[in-house]
């Protein structure tokens, strides 16, 4: 284990807080009551540390929703293999959110255009299609309404930033939003 | 029909649904994963309650922190069932309690006003 090449990446990324692992309601809930908690009183940024959270439940909730490998417990609890880094551009001079999943194929086509679609629309754009899918059952599947990339490009002062990386026939989704 | 009550944990907030008073308080933070499942018995609820209240007021307090995406879906379609209340003769006075520097709360009151107008929506900063 290189930890000198990881403690580089993490300072040379400005990561505030990194996690790889499974994601769950478990971990969501970690990072809501501790981590929030925490770097609230390390930032001293309330507005930020929300949006913060905000991008990243959802982001998270994606994970549990649309992976590749999604294991199920009792209960129709969800938990997937994913990545979290939360970190401080200090070029952009923002926060940004950062994850990784490793996604179905046929997923990708879906993801771009969606993201895509939601990037071509102005804050008060993206706000109405947000309303519009709130009041219609559109994209609502059993665990979700399908809006959590409005509500997070909504939020975020920047486009939402994706890659798709091909790795051994295995396909992962990145995508970073900024606050 | 009796009261129903849910309990608090940290994805869902507390949910006290009075049929008596005709009051429902909503507090906390709400983002389980299994949302529609878990807001399932409370709709199931309003809707009974609104067709066989003989209540004419109906005051609905929430005051939360934090929501997930799916969560205010489940908020949005239980305000459709406020509007058919109110189109229906009923009287339904909404507070929407918000930490006055919470933006994302204030917002999504400040939706909730614009897309459902025939509901008396207050929209109420506290510290």
């Amino acid at each position: 284990m290189n930890i000198p090449v990881v403690r580089q990446v993490m300072e040379d990324e400005g990561i505030l807080f990194s996690f790889s692992g499974m994601i769950s309601q478990h971990f969501t809930e970690f990072l809501m009551d501790k981590v929030r908690v925490q770097l609230a009183e390390e930032l001293n940024d309330r507005n930020s540390v929300k949006s913060i959270f905000v991008i990243s439940i959802e982001l998270l909730q994606n994970i549990m929703s649309y992976s590749k490998d999604i294991h199920i417990k009792k209960g129709n609890r969800h938990s997937s293999p994913g990545i979290l880094l939360v970190g401080f551009d200090n070029n952009r001079e923002k926060y940004y959110i950062n994850t990784c999943n490793e996604i179905e194929l046929c997923d990708r086509e879906k993801l771009s255009s969606k993201i895509d679609y939601i990037n071509s629309l102005d804050k008060k754009e993206q706000k109405a299609l947000l309303r519009q899918k709130l009041r219609s059952a559109e994209d609502t599947h059993d665990r979700g309404a399908g809006v959590g990339l409005i509500e997070v490009a909504k939020i975020s002062t920047e486009k939402i930033e994706y890659a798709f990386e091909n790795s051994n026939k295995n396909l992962f989704f990145h995508i970073k939003a900024y606050v | 029909m009796d009261n129903l009550t849910i309990k608090e944990t940290s994805y869902i907030p507390t949910i006290i649904l009075d049929s008596i008073k005709g009051v429902f308080s909503i507090k906390g933070k709400s983002y389980p994963e299994n949302t529609f499942e878990v807001y399932q018995p409370v709709q199931k609820w309003i809707k009974e309650y609104f067709s066989t209240t003989s209540n004419i007021n109906t005051i609905i307090n929430f005051e939360l922190t934090y929501l997930n995406s799916s969560s205010l879906k489940v908020y949005f379609d239980m305000f459709d069932m406020l509007e058919l209340a109110v189109e229906n003769g009923k009287f339904v006075e909404v507070n929407w309690f918000y930490e006055s520097d919470d933006d994302i709360i204030e917002e999504i009151g400040e939706e909730l006003q614009e897309e459902f107008h025939t509901i008396s929506i207050k929209l109420i900063p506290h510290n």
